[in-house]
């Protein structure tokens, strides 16, 4: 034989063996391993030992033998090969998963996870996937989510952005709950309308396969006597997966995957595969929903609670109420009844004296000190009301039309005229009816003083979102805002009557109720109060 | 000429409603207690009833209530010594509502439009 061929030699030049690539030049010198990774599989070397065969050599057969054993092993061993990268891949993807399940407790967000690695390529690369999940209280298996392309044109688009991005599963998980939960809820909403099937309709393909609790391979589907025709047309493909959805012995849901766009084979693998990752899916859903119980649960607890101390607020609050009531009930009877007698007893002096009457001076001090004891002690008592508002719901109109009623003999005789345009579709408002009528007739009175020629004062109502505006309009007074807001002050201005709380009394109380109280002095439009009141309990401070 | 009926616990407030009232042309009876005033409701017909809201240890708005109730054709001024009961609903049975003053210019105001209405109610 020839010894002087390729394979036999030490070294051979750069070129000579095309089995050898420029990235491979260090097996030019090595020549065992060029041997054995070039040579065996090399022609020259097979036409070599074929002639050695010729050649009745008595080794001949045995060297094939050797040879054909070696090339066995040699594809079992790649095969292995191929099969734990697979594995490796498997496993490092399910543990990516695993992470991302067993770290969330946001159904959505373990939904989108699950789905997500169902149909991803670096997942199990379904095209198509619904989720059917369990209602206890209904006993019904409810479309729940889909994800996947609808037709081969979307599935490029979709295929292409992925690809594109190398996005991990975490991030494809995300990216599809940020951007593409809703979407997907929604193109596939007229499929998973239709995917509501009874637990109790135990001869359904469906029930049946969330009973065995394995996963079944619905194949022939359109003439597959087990499913119904119906779901075969309303998933249009012949072959799709079931997948249970169970923990423990809990049966959470269903997981229905096909291959809609490349109508791919579904092997025994994709089943062991999205067998075991159905597991943690499952107890991750259940755990989700479970915590979204407990939220709910909590959010309700916490609601009890707050009610508790709102009830044992309002408690030491009507104690107090009681308290500061016997209190100024004392004050107004024991004070207010000698006032009114000596003030009525002066008075009737006072009108039954004569004009030289040298008393009369005297008597009319005591008249005129009373009336202003009498509305000192009003607005006291007044105060000491506003501390602790009881609030209801009450009508708008009724609460104006009261303020209107009480004032107008006054307003009258000063020659003011009033308007109340009352707004379209004016809600309840949530005040203290005593005080909200008590600030309203302060406001009015107050603007009694006015010397504008306009005397008219109109009072508007108007729905908003914030809440019922009232806007009280007195062209009458012009005043510069500095002494408006001077007017605000408690104690700022003592006038003939009173102690001067006045317009600061009515600020304190609806401030106290939460309620926002303007007063612009809007020269020469006059004075506008504008008070907002709350439609509900919430908007209260 | 209108019969008053002034319910009052403290005697000097009676008294100068009397005074004022007889003044303004009224015939007025004057009671210290729920009691007294259903013992002389009993016995007479009054057009009107002023009646104080705290008497002494009895309250004026049970007695509005028992008025309402059976002598409905009889108005009611409620007098208080605050204003608060203005706008309290049990107060809301009267026909009429004062604050005590010793001004009685609102009182007597107060009157005459419950007695006018009333009158216009009889036609």
């Amino acid at each position: 034989m020839d010894s002087d061929f390729c394979w036999n030699r030490d070294c051979i030049a750069q070129g000579e063996c095309l089995n050898i690539h420029n990235d491979e030049k260090e097996l030019l010198d090595l020549k065992e391993q060029r041997q054995l990774q070039k040579c065996i599989e090399c022609d020259r070397l097979a036409a070599d030992i074929a002639r050695f065969q010729d050649s009745s050599n008595p080794l001949s057969p045995i060297l094939s033998l050797l040879l054909s054993e070696y090339q066995r092993q040699k594809n079992q061993i790649q095969s292995l090969g191929n099969f734990l990268d697979t594995k490796t891949l498997e496993i490092r993807f399910l543990h990516e998963l695993g992470y991302v399940l067993q770290s969330s407790v946001d159904l959505d967000e373990v939904l989108s996870v699950a789905l997500t690695a169902i149909t991803a390529g670096k997942g199990f690369g379904m095209n198509r996937a619904f989720l059917l999940l369990k209602d206890r209280e209904t006993g019904l298996l409810n479309g729940y989510l889909g994800i996947g392309p609808r037709t081969l044109e979307e599935a490029g688009q979709v295929w292409n952005e992925i690809s594109s991005k190398d996005m991990d599963l975490k991030s494809l998980a995300q990216n599809f709950r940020l951007n593409k939960l809703s979407s997907e809820r929604a193109k596939f909403h007229d499929i998973l309308e239709q995917l509501t099937i009874p637990i109790s309709d135990t001869n359904h393909i469906i029930v049946k396969a969330l009973a065995s609790q394995h996963p079944v391979l619905i194949e022939d589907a359109f003439n597959n006597p087990d499913v119904p025709a119906e779901l075969a047309r309303l998933l249009g493909v012949d072959t799709f997966l079931l997948m249970p959805l169970i923990s423990r012995t809990r049966r959470i849901g269903m997981i229905i995957a096909d291959n809609f766009i490349t109508h791919r084979r579904i092997s025994d693998d994709d089943m062991r595969s999205l067998e075991s990752f159905s597991f943690p899916v499952a107890f991750a859903i259940e755990r989700a929903a479970l915590y979204d119980k407990l939220q709910v649960e909590l959010n309700r607890v916490t609601e009890a609670g707050k009610k508790l101390k709102e009830q044992q607020d309002l408690i030491v609050r009507m104690e107090n109420m009681a308290l500061v009531g016997r209190i100024t009930s004392s004050i107004a009877h024991s004070v207010r009844n000698p006032l009114m007698v000596i003030g009525g007893f002066a008075r009737s002096m006072l009108k039954n004296s004569s004009e030289s009457d040298p008393r009369r001076t005297f008597i009319e001090s005591i008249v005129a000190e009373t009336r202003h004891l009498e509305g000192v002690l009003d607005e006291i008592l007044n105060y000491s009301d506003s501390l602790y508002p009881t609030r209801d719901f009450w009508d708008v109109n009724q609460l104006i039309e009261t303020a209107l009623r009480d004032t107008s003999d006054l307003l009258t005789a000063e020659g003011y005229g009033t308007i109340y345009t009352p707004g379209d579709h004016i809600p309840p408002v949530y005040i203290d009816f005593k005080q909200l009528s008590y600030s309203l007739r302060t406001i009015l009175q107050s603007d009694i003083s006015g010397v504008g020629e306009d005397k008219t004062i109109t009072i508007t109502s108007e729905n908003r979102e914030s809440g019922v505006v009232l806007v009280v309009k007195d062209r009458s007074r012009n005043i510069t805002q500095a002494e408006l807001d001077h007017l605000l002050i408690p104690f700022s201005e003592t006038r003939d009557l009173g102690a001067g709380l006045g317009l600061a009394l009515c600020k304190t109380m609806l401030e106290k109720q939460g309620i926002p109280f303007l007063a612009i002095a809007d020269e020469p439009e006059g004075i506008r109060y504008i008070i907002t009141l709350p439609t509900h309990k919430e908007e209260q401070s | 000429m209108s019969r008053l009926l002034v319910v009052d616990d403290e005697a000097n407030i009676r008294l100068l409603y009397a005074e004022e009232l007889k003044d303004e042309g009224y015939e007025v009876e004057t009671a210290a207690s729920s009691a007294e005033a259903v013992e002389k409701l009993q016995l007479a017909t009054f057009d009107l009833a002023i009646l104080d809201i705290k008497l002494k240890n009895e309250s004026g708005i049970e007695l509005l209530q028992k008025l309402v109730k059976e002598r409905h054709e009889m108005p009611v001024i409620l007098c208080s010594a605050f204003s608060c009961y203005k706008d309290d609903f049990s107060a809301w049975l009267a026909d009429g509502y004062v604050v005590k003053s010793g001004d009685l210019t609102e009182l007597k105001q107060e009157i005459s439009r419950v007695l006018a209405k009333k009158a216009l109610k009889a036609k």
